[in-house]
C-alpha cells in the first residue's frame, strides 16, 4: 500500500485549524461557533495521531492524548449546549450580536 | 515473492510524493466530476418537465405531510441528548483497557473499577436530580 | 497528591450531599469541614507524610513549590468560604453543587499546579475552566450573567484549541509531553511555533495584555462571588502553572521568549493601570486591577529565579486575601460603584479600615504583603537583567495608588449614605484576621516563603 506523506497530513489538519479559526471569528450563530470550535479540536486529534504514526510509533502518547481531548471537548460542548439554550432562553435567539448586556 | 512485495513497497514509498504517482487520482476525479456533470446536463435537457401541486409536495413514505419542521422542541430531548453525549464519550477510556487488560492485570481491573465507580456517582446524581425523569 | 485526592472526593461527596442535607446551614458547615481537612492533608504532606502512594508515572510531581501553592490556594479558598458562602446561598437554588464545582476547582488547581506533563497541564487548565464556565452563568435569571458565562466559553475553548495546537506542535518536536526537554544547537521551528502557542494561551487564561480584553466583561457580568474566587485563586493558579511550564520546559529555550514576555508584561501593566483610572464601579476597577496585578506577576515569569519563585507565591497569598476581602465586602455593597461607597467610614468604621489595610496592600505601601511581594518581583526583575522593565513597573504601581485611593477618598472624605446588609460580628473579625495575616506577611515574608525550603 502507498503510504501519504507526513505534510500532506499536516497540511489538512491546518487547514482544519484556519477554517475553525475563520469560523469562529466570522459567524455569528451560536451554534456554529461551537462547531468552529469542534473543528480546531479535531484539527489538534488529527495532529497528535498523524506524529504518533509517522514520527515516534514506538509509542501510543499522542493516541492517549487525542482520547483525553474527545472527552474533554464532549464535556465543553455539553456546558456550551446548557449555556446557548440559558442563552435562548433569556434572548429568544443564539445570535451573539443580540447579546448586548455587557457592551459598553 | 515476500522479497518480491518488499522492494515494491520501498519503491513506491520513496517516490510517494511525487506527482507522477497522482496521475490516477487525477484521472479519477476527472472522470466522476465530468460523469456526474453530463448525467445532469442530460436528464435536465432530456427529461419532460410536468410541475404539478402533488409533485412538488414533500414526500415522506406516503404520508401526508403538515407543518414546519423546524419547531421548538421541549428541553428535556436537549437534557438527554447531552447526557447520552457525556456518558458515551466517557466509554472511550474502555477501549485501551480492553487492548490489553491481560497486561495491566489487577491493577489495571482496579484502576478501571475505580473509574466506573466514579461514573456511577455521575449516573446516580442526575437520576437524583430528576433529570431523566420523563413525566413531571 | 492528598490534596488532590481530598478535594476531588469532597467535590463528589458534595454533589450528594443535597440529597442526603436538606438543610442550607449543614451543607455549608460540610463544606467548611471538607476543605479544612483538605488544608491539614496538605498540610501533612508539606512536612512529607503523604496518606497515598500512587505511581503518577512521572505526569505529577509534589514538589515544595507545587505543595505550598495548593497550600495557600486552598487557605484562600477557605477565608473566602468564611467571609462569602452565606452570598453563594444567594445565586441560585443549586446552593451544595456550587460547593461542588468549587471543589472540582481546587483539584484542577492542584494538578495544574504540579504538572510534569503537558497532557496534565491540558487536563488541569480544562478542570479548572470547566467548572467556572457554569459558575460563571450560575445566575440564571441575570442576562449579564448568561453573557459573561457565554463570553468566557468562547474565549477560554479558543484558548484551549490554541493550547492543544502548541502542545501537538511540541509533541512532534520532541516526541515526548514530559517536560523538561533538551534541544541541540538549532531549536527546531516546530518547537518554536508551539511554545508560542503556549504563550499565547496561557496568557489568554490568565489574562495578560494583549489577550485580556475579555476580562473586564467576564468579571464583571458574573455573580460577585464568584468574580472573587475567579479573579484571586484560579488566576494565581494560572500564573503557577505558566511559571512551571516555561521554567521547566522553555528553560533551555529562554531566549527564544524573553523579550517576548517583557512585552507582554509590560503591555499589561500599562493597559490594566491606565483603563483602571476611569472606571467608575467599583467591580470593574477590581477586574482591570487584576489585570495589572498580573502584569506584575508576569514579572516573575520573566526572570524565573528562586526569588522570583518565592515571590509568585507571595504575591499570590497578598493579592488573593486582599482581593478576596475586598469583594466580601463589595458583595454586600448595594451600589457598587464609587459614590456608593460614600461615606463609609462614618458608618462602619471598622470595616472601612479593614479595607484600607488590604487598599495598601494592593497598592504595594509598606508594611503590608503587597509592597514585599512586589518588592520581589521587581528585584527579580533587576537581577534578571532589565532595570527598565523594573523601572516601567514602579511607574505603573504609582499609577495604581491613585485608583485605589480614590476608593479610600470616597470613604473618607466624603458625605454620602454607604449602605451595606449583613454584617455579622463573625464576618468582621474574619476580615480582621485576613488584615492580620496581610500585615503579618508584609514584616515577616520568611513565614511564607520559608516552607520552600527545610
Amino acid at each position: 500500500m502507498e503510504t501519504v506523506p507526513l505534510t500532506h497530513i499536516l497540511f489538512v489538519s491546518t487547514a482544519l485549524f484556519c477554517i475553525g479559526m475563520y469560523g469562529l471569528f466570522t459567524r455569528r450563530n451560536l451554534i456554529t461557533m461551537l462547531m468552529a470550535i469542534e473543528l480546531i479540536l479535531n484539527s489538534v486529534n488529527i495532529n497528535f495521531v498523524a506524529f504518533n504514526k509517522y514520527l515516534y510509533p514506538y509509542k501510543l502518547d499522542g493516541i492517549f492524548f487525542v482520547i483525553f481531548i474527545i472527552t474533554i471537548a464532549a464535556a465543553e460542548a455539553a456546558v456550551a449546549i446548557a449555556i446557548i439554550i440559558n442563552q435562548y432562553r433569556t434572548h429568544q435567539s443564539i445570535d451573539v450580536e443580540d447579546a448586548t448586556e455587557l457592551k459598553f | 515473492m515476500f522479497h518480491l512485495l518488499q522492494t515494491n513497497v520501498t519503491q513506491t514509498v520513496s517516490d510517494a510524493s511525487s506527482a507522477g504517482s497522482y496521475f490516477p487520482v487525477g484521472i479519477q476525479l476527472l472522470f466522476v466530476v465530468g460523469m456526474i456533470g453530463f448525467l445532469m446536463v442530460v436528464t435536465h435537457l432530456l427529461g419532460p418537465k410536468r410541475h404539478t401541486s402533488d409533485k412538488l409536495q414533500t414526500f415522506s413514505s406516503g404520508i401526508e405531510s403538515h407543518g414546519d419542521a423546524r419547531q421548538p422542541m421541549a428541553i428535556k430531548y436537549f437534557l438527554v441528548a447531552i447526557l447520552f453525549v457525556l456518558f458515551d464519550v466517557e466509554v472511550i477510556f474502555f477501549y485501551p483497557y480492553a487492548v490489553n487488560f491481560r497486561g495491566l492485570g489487577w491493577s489495571g481491573f482496579w484502576a478501571v473499577l475505580m473509574f466506573v465507580a466514579f461514573f456511577l456517582c455521575g449516573f446516580i446524581y442526575i437520576i437524583k436530580k430528576g433529570a431523566l425523569d420523563w413525566e413531571d | 497528591m492528598n490534596a488532590l485526592i481530598f478535594s476531588a472526593v469532597s467535590g463528589v461527596i458534595m454533589m450528594f450531599s443535597s440529597f442526603l442535607l436538606n438543610n442550607k446551614n449543614s451543607v455549608r458547615v460540610l463544606a467548611h469541614v471538607l476543605l479544612l481537612a483538605t488544608i491539614i492533608a496538605n498540610i501533612f504532606e508539606l512536612r512529607g507524610i503523604s496518606f497515598f502512594h500512587i505511581d503518577t508515572r512521572g505526569m505529577l510531581e509534589f514538589d515544595r513549590f507545587a505543595l505550598l501553592f495548593t497550600l495557600v490556594a486552598n487557605v484562600c479558598t477557605f477565608a473566602f468560604f468564611l467571609l462569602s458562602s452565606r452570598d453563594l446561598e444567594k445565586i441560585g437554588n443549586h446552593y451544595s453543587d456550587y460547593f461542588s464545582l468549587l471543589f472540582f476547582i481546587l483539584a484542577g488547581i492542584v494538578v495544574s499546579s504540579s504538572f510534569k506533563s503537558l497532557l496534565m497541564l491540558f487536563l488541569g487548565i480544562e478542570i479548572l475552566s470547566i467548572p467556572l464556565y457554569i459558575l460563571t452563568g450560575s445566575d440564571k435569571r441575570n442576562l449579564k450573567s448568561n453573557e459573561a458565562s457565554l463570553k468566557y466559553f468562547l474565549m477560554g475553548s479558543f484558548s484551549t484549541g490554541l493550547m492543544l495546537m502548541g502542545i501537538a506542535l511540541i509533541y512532534g518536536a520532541t516526541g515526548t509531553f514530559q517536560t523538561g526537554i533538551t534541544v541541540a544547537e538549532k531549536v527546531p521551528v516546530l518547537l518554536i511555533t508551539g511554545m508560542m502557542l503556549l504563550l499565547f494561551s496561557m496568557s489568554f487564561k490568565v489574562s495578560a495584555a494583549p489577550f485580556h480584553f475579555w476580562t473586564p466583561d467576564v468579571y464583571d457580568g458574573a455573580p460577585t462571588v464568584v468574580t472573587s474566587f475567579m479573579a484571586t485563586v484560579v488566576k494565581a493558579a494560572g500564573f503557577i502553572a505558566f511559571m512551571r511550564l516555561f521554567a521547566e520546559e522553555f528553560g533551555s529555550i529562554r531566549p527564544e521568549w524573553k523579550l517576548l514576555v517583557g512585552i507582554v508584561a509590560a503591555v499589561t501593566l500599562f493597559i490594566g493601570n491606565i483603563t483602571a483610572v476611569f472606571q467608575q464601579s467599583v467591580k470593574r476597577m477590581l477586574a482591570y486591577s487584576s489585570i495589572s496585578q498580573a502584569g506584575f506577576m508576569m514579572l516573575a515569569i520573566y526572570s524565573l529565579s528562586n526569588d522570583a519563585k518565592e515571590g509568585l507565591i507571595l504575591y499570590a497569598a497578598a493579592y488573593s486575601l486582599a482581593t478576596i476581602g475586598i469583594f466580601a465586602v463589595l458583595v454586600r455593597m448595594k451600589d457598587y460603584t464609587f459614590e456608593g461607597f460614600n461615606g463609609f467610614a462614618k458608618q462602619q468604621p471598622f470595616l472601612a479600615g479593614i479595607l484600607v489595610v488590604f487598599l495598601l496592600s494592593l497598592a504595594g505601601i509598606p508594611l503590608t504583603a503587597g509592597f514585599l511581594s512586589k518588592f520581589y518581583m521587581l528585584k527579580a526583575t533587576i537581577d534578571g537583567g532589565s532595570l527598565a522593565l523594573a523601572i516601567f513597573a514602579v511607574l505603573m504601581a504609582a499609577v495604581s495608588v491613585y485608583y485605589y485611593f480614590r476608593l479610600i477618598q470616597s470613604m473618607y472624605f466624603k458625605t454620602g449614605n454607604a449602605t451595606i446588609s449583613g454584617t455579622t460580628t463573625g464576618f468582621k473579625y474574619t476580615l480582621a484576621a485576613l488584615a492580620g495575616i496581610t500585615i503579618l506577611l508584609g514584616i515577616f515574608p520568611n513565614l511564607l516563603t520559608n516552607w520552600l525550603y527545610f
